[in-house]
């Protein structure tokens, strides 16, 4: 009925997490992840040649030598493809390792201590949240240098107040409750607090911040590569993308059939894997509570 | 938070870019500015006119705290310094391009905005339905589809096969017309696939967005209370739900002011769109410094603005904001 | 008539399996002009009836009939319900805070419905808004405001108003008077009783405060579990509440004039997804028998009210009627006769405690032992759940006795001295051969656990003399326990022990009495001490009983002369 609501689904968010079993999209994502994490580590089996390697002539069409055809200095595109599984994944994990750890460290100290020490740390992750990525993430890259670390550090750095937010939020909260204060009463120390009560509860949060933001990641890389802002001597799929834009009248031929989609493909399908298992925590954080009904 | 304190806050966050601007090219190992001056490095500036522009706008051998002087000073005076490339004041680039990437941002934040507000509605009213979860897992997909990949594919399809619409640019080159419509009209034809890039790119989250706060808000007292006093649906539709959902969503506007200019960049590069968002890219790519470092604070400065200005909507949106009691 | 609803059935789909059942076969009817109230505890199903009058439930949901002036609204179509909405049928919904679009004003959303029915242009419809919340005591201010500048009792009064805007036939509220404090509440009462006299609308009151239900409503429907358990006219059911449940729900209420302890009804409310077979209240129903675990109850008239029970309602457990007895002086002079007990007549009910209060000599204690068996009468009879003690003999007569049990006075003289713990308490078992040793072990342990007793070997060795006057009473009511009875004479438990003791042992009593459902009869001389137990007091002098009445009248406005003497001389701090 359109515009009705059942009195049962008034759900509210709780602070409660509990697992449920692996739902649709968790699955799914996490497969999506799994089939690029094997090509990536198995990269040196699956791809036919080194892609720095001069394997060709350049621009050449897909042939059962090469299979994606040939870029415009002669490497095989494929391999260059299969290769760049790992620049991702790479990115994909130290990134998103990077702003969780930062984000559960800001967040984590801003939430447990409270006072002046969480007001002041909260400016900071204000501050920077007002501060526009893009154009500061290119400010970055261009003074640091565009080596691959420095695109992570910088990415890390950009991404985590986000997840400071999150994460402080979840700590105050659990602080605050019986449990942990009867415990503190228990004459504990701080740091078994937080390890043996805070940090389960904020276990799924965490979980669910490095996958968002590993996505993130991703994109941001991909598309900084795909500007020209990338680390020129690692083969990620941006560069990739890159090098096949700067081609003139790419579109014009189907060149772009093989030389640009591919990689742009890609980065789509990764994102979209952390994406989705995004998602699939998500549904872990808000579980839908027990019905209600007045 | 009063209108005086937020203005204050904005004005700090400005400073602070400012701050950071300046001091970020100064500090870092290598000293790029110095090795744009320095013979032996490779960023070596040949052109000696330009060289003494650079020498004069960055004024290394002065102290710190001197250069950041006539470095704020010349930012009250519009004074950005001058680009390598083009050997042409950075204001007058700048001021060159930023009505374009105005026109783009705007037009796909009306579109994408107007479009989210709709769907977003009559999707959360039908929730469950066939439509809502398509709608839902479209807009899922289009929101982390990167925004490159899409202008991608609708630059393949309109520009490169059906050949409907341009491939690049703001106007066809040289032309000349023989009136304002005409001018108007070539610049649309141009700017629609950028703008439905953009549209697409944003109306993903935007959707989501209203959507779901909508849902919520349907699950609302005052929701059941506004259907038992018999109101018609396009009421509690549009005058109740929609009304509500507009405060996250302006929240979410403010909050997101920097993706589009995100998009922008992306999008104006993939389709030589002449406006700021290229004009980063080339400079990055020719490592013109003062054209990056002023093409950055403007792009701070409008994306500042725009938080601010949603941040007012807000205030006039929802009457909890302000403060006071009968 | 104008509102009739039958058999209404509210059924929520639960994800997968067959639904909830909210509502479950409540039939009431309301005439213009009449007000009727809805009361039961949270969950029992009010909400939803008021959500199914104004037809907010999700269409499937909603089976039965609900007629209006006639027409039947059960599976109405949207379009159809919007034109009845407001303009026949109002809500005055819970005020949790939510109520009210907070983005636009309370004047506005009062004029709302006046523009989009009777199609009042802006300014007329602020008009009448201005009119309405003077009727409701709100000023122009407060409709200028937007509703989280409102107190609860003002957001209260400016959803009274918005619901009156259209002038409906039928106005539902629902828990008007819920989380306000106790001044709004008062003010906002007395508005809603002013309403209800003015005349024309049927007023539907749902809550579950008792005392907002009383004063504003002329009959009401007590509902269980989504379904009623008793209907009849207010004042009348909350004086005398027929049905199990009503009464245990009255007496769980907090009153003013209350010098009593809150108690509880046993055990909790049903799962609303799993209801109990049969009556739903058995579970927690002290008179419960075989069919109600069986059957539904069917909602019957009886004398003047609606009542669903098997039993046709609460039950009298124990009958005396015009009990005699007279005493012989023994002695050498001309023979004197002392009327101990001149025509008593009382009835006790199931699950109540009655206090049998008097002087010494009143003859309170030879009442007891006449209702127990224990003393023949010399007139009058005794019945006991229906069957006659006082004419019972043997096997029958003895299973009657087992009913009802008797603690004295004096707990030394209750028990051998040459009895073990363990062997006093298994006595009545053992008199009637219940069970195999090992089995009446266990309920001797059971039995010492219940009133607080370890039932170690130690302590059960133990003989009278090692114990104190508390503990022997505790073991006195363990003995009195073990044959299960339904109702236990109390003869001054605790006059022979210590003010700290005295206190225990009475609450002790009382948990029993509530956990187990059992009535009890405490005969005492001190009226303190019985006010905070009794539901019932009895007062007797000289033989017979002077008045009686509920415990709180009893105390706070006595009629009778001796009855104030008794309160005169009421032990009392200060």
């Amino acid at each position: 009925m359109p515009g009705t609501f059942s009195p049962l689904e008034g759900e509210r968010l709780s602070g409660n997490f509990h697992m449920r079993p692996l739902n649709g999209e968790l699955g799914f994502g996490l497969i999506l992840l799994a089939l690029c994490s094997v090509v990536a580590v198995l990269a040196p089996v699956l791809a036919p040649y080194d892609p720095r390697a001069f394997s060709g002539q350049p621009l050449e069409r897909p042939s059962r030598a090469h299979p994606l055809g040939t870029n415009d200095v002669g490497q095989d595109i494929l391999s260059e493809l299969i290769y760049g599984a790992r620049v991702s994944l790479t990115v994909a994990l130290a990134a998103g390792a990077g702003t969780v750890l930062l984000g559960l460290l800001v967040g984590g100290m801003a939430g447990y201590a409270g006072g002046w020490l969480d007001q002041a740390l909260m400016r900071l992750v204000d501050g920077m949240l007002s501060l526009p990525r893009l154009p500061l993430l290119i400010l970055f890259a261009t003074f640091l240098g565009s080596g691959l670390p420095q695109t992570i550090a910088v990415i890390s750095f950009l991404f985590w107040p986000t997840t400071a937010r999150v994460v402080r939020a979840q700590v105050q909260s659990v602080r605050q409750r019986g449990y942990v204060r009867m415990a503190r009463q228990f004459g504990a120390s701080h740091l078994y607090v937080f390890l043996r009560h805070i940090l389960p509860a904020i276990g799924p949060l965490i979980a669910y911040g490095l996958v968002t933001s590993a996505g993130q990641a991703v994109a941001m890389e991909a598309g900084l590569a795909f500007l020209g802002l990338g680390d020129p001597l690692v083969q990620s799929w941006g560069l990739m993308m890159r090098f096949a834009l700067n081609l003139p009248g790419l579109f014009l031929t189907d060149r772009w059939l093989w030389w640009l989609l591919p990689p742009a493909l890609c980065v789509t399908l990764l994102i979209l894997a952390l994406a989705l298992m995004g998602i699939g925590l998500e549904q872990n954080l808000n579980p839908r509570l027990a019905r209600r009904w007045r | 938070m009063g209108t005086g304190h937020r203005t204050l806050v904005y004005l700090l966050t400005f400073w602070v870019i400012l701050t950071l601007n300046f001091l970020l090219p100064r500090l870092l190992p290598g000293d790029p500015l110095a090795a744009l001056l320095d013979p032996s490095s490779s960023d070596y500036v040949y052109d000696p006119d330009v060289r003494a522009a650079l020498a004069a706008y960055y004024g290394l051998d002065r102290p710190l705290p001197e250069q950041y002087g006539r470095y704020l000073l010349g930012i009250l005076t519009s004074d950005l310094g001058r680009s390598i490339r083009l050997n042409r004041p950075v204001a007058e680039l700048v001021v060159g391009r930023l009505p374009w990437t105005l026109l783009l941002v705007g037009t796909a934040l009306l579109f994408s905005s107007a479009l989210a507000l709709l769907t977003g509605t009559e999707s959360a009213w039908r929730r469950g339905s066939w439509a809502d979860r398509g709608l839902v897992s479209a807009s899922i997909l289009l929101a982390n589809v990167p925004v490159y990949f899409v202008g991608m594919m609708l630059l393949l399809l309109f520009g490169a096969r059906l050949r409907w619409l341009p491939l690049a640019g703001g106007r066809t080159p040289f032309a000349r017309y023989p009136s304002a419509l005409a001018a108007a009209l070539d610049i649309g034809r141009h700017l629609i696939l950028p703008a439905l890039t953009l549209t697409l790119a944003m109306l993903g989250a935007k959707f989501l967005l209203v959507r779901n706060a909508t849902v919520n808000i349907l699950g609302e007292d005052f929701m059941l209370v506004a259907r038992a006093k018999g109101l018609p649906e396009g009421r509690l539709k549009w005058g109740h739900a929609l009304r509500n959902a507009l405060l996250p969503f302006v929240a979410h506007l403010a909050a997101h002011a920097g993706m589009a200019v995100t998009g922008a960049v992306f999008i104006e590069t993939l389709f030589s769109y002449p406006g700021m968002g290229r004009l980063i890219f080339e400079s990055v790519t020719a490592r013109d410094y003062p054209v990056i470092q002023g093409a950055f604070l403007v792009v701070s400065a409008v994306v500042l603005t725009a938080n601010f200005l949603a941040d007012l909507i807000s205030l006039r949106l929802d009457p909890r904001l302000r403060e006071g009691k009968v | 008539m104008m509102l009739m609803v039958q058999d209404l059935r509210v059924t929520f789909p639960l994800d997968g399996k067959t639904g909830l059942r909210a509502v479950d076969g409540v039939s009431f009817d309301l005439a213009p002009g009449t007000s009727l109230g809805i009361v039961g505890e949270t969950g029992a199903g009010k909400t939803t009836i008021a959500r199914a009058l104004l037809g907010l439930h999700p269409p499937g949901c909603v089976q039965g009939s609900i007629r209006l002036d006639g027409r039947e609204l059960v599976g109405l179509s949207e379009e159809a319900w919007r034109a009845i909405r407001w303009r026949r049928i109002a809500l005055v919904p819970q005020s949790v805070g939510t109520a009210l679009d907070p983005v636009y004003r309370v004047g506005d959303q009062i004029a709302e419905p006046l523009r989009y029915h009777l199609g009042l242009s802006p300014a007329e419809a602020w008009g009448r808004s201005l009119e309405l919340a003077r009727r409701v005591g709100l000023e122009p201010r407060h409709l200028r405001a937007y509703p989280h500048q409102l107190s609860g009792g003002e957001k209260q009064r400016a959803l009274l108003a918005m619901a009156l805007s259209c002038a409906p036939d039928v106005l539902v509220l629902d828990e008007p008077t819920s989380g306000q404090d106790m001044l709004s509440r008062a003010r906002l009462l007395g508005l809603l009783d002013a309403l209800r006299r003015e005349g024309g609308m049927g007023l539907l009151v749902i809550s579950h405060d008792l005392a907002v239900v009383a004063r504003l409503t002329e009959r009401v429907a007590v509902l269980y579990a989504g379904q009623l358990v008793e209907v009849g006219p207010t004042a009348e059911v909350f004086q005398d509440p027929r049905h199990p449940y009503t009464w245990g729900l009255l007496h769980a209420y907090p009153d003013m004039s209350t010098a009593r302890d809150l108690r509880g009804i046993r055990g909790a409310p049903p799962d609303p997804a799993n209801p109990p077979p049969g009556c739903r209240f058995h579970p927690r129903c002290t008179q419960a028998i075989d069919r109600c675990r069986r059957e539904e109850p069917p909602l019957r008239e009886i004398g003047g009210r609606w009542i669903a029970c098997h039993l046709g309602g609460l039950q009298t457990l124990l009958r005396a009627e015009g009990l005699r007895k007279t005493f012989s002086v023994d002695g050498g002079e001309p023979e004197e006769r002392v009327e101990a007990v001149r025509e008593a007549t009382l009835d006790i009910r199931e699950g109540e405690v009655v206090a049998l209060v008097g002087e010494t000599g009143s003859g309170k204690t030879t009442l007891g032992q006449m209702l127990v068996g224990l003393l023949p009468p010399d007139g009058g009879r005794v019945v006991l759940e229906g069957r006659e003690l006082t004419a019972a003999r043997g096997k029958e007569r003895r299973a009657m006795m087992s009913r009802i049990q008797l603690i004295p006075q004096d707990p030394f003289d209750a028990v051998s001295p040459r009895l073990t713990v363990a062997e006093m308490v298994r006595e009545p078992l053992d008199i009637q051969g219940i069970g195999t040793p090992e089995e009446r072990e266990a309920k001797v342990r059971q039995a010492l656990r219940t009133v607080g007793l370890p039932a170690s070997p130690d302590f059960l060795a133990r003989r009278a003399h090692e114990l104190s006057g508390g503990q022997l009473q505790r073991v006195v009511l363990a003995r009195a326990l073990v044959l299960e009875p339904k109702l236990i004479v109390a003869d001054e438990p605790v006059s022979m022990l210590d003010p700290s003791e005295q206190a225990r042992v009475i609450n002790l009593l009382k948990e029993i009495q509530t956990e187990r459902g059992l009535a009890l009869l405490l005969i005492s001389h001190d009226l303190a001490l019985v006010r905070k137990i009794a539901d019932r007091i009895l007062v007797m002098h000289r033989g017979q009983i002077v008045e009686e009445g509920p415990g709180n009248r009893i105390v706070t406005r006595p009629e009778h002369e001796h009855t104030r003497m008794l309160l005169e001389a009421a032990p009392r701090l200060g």
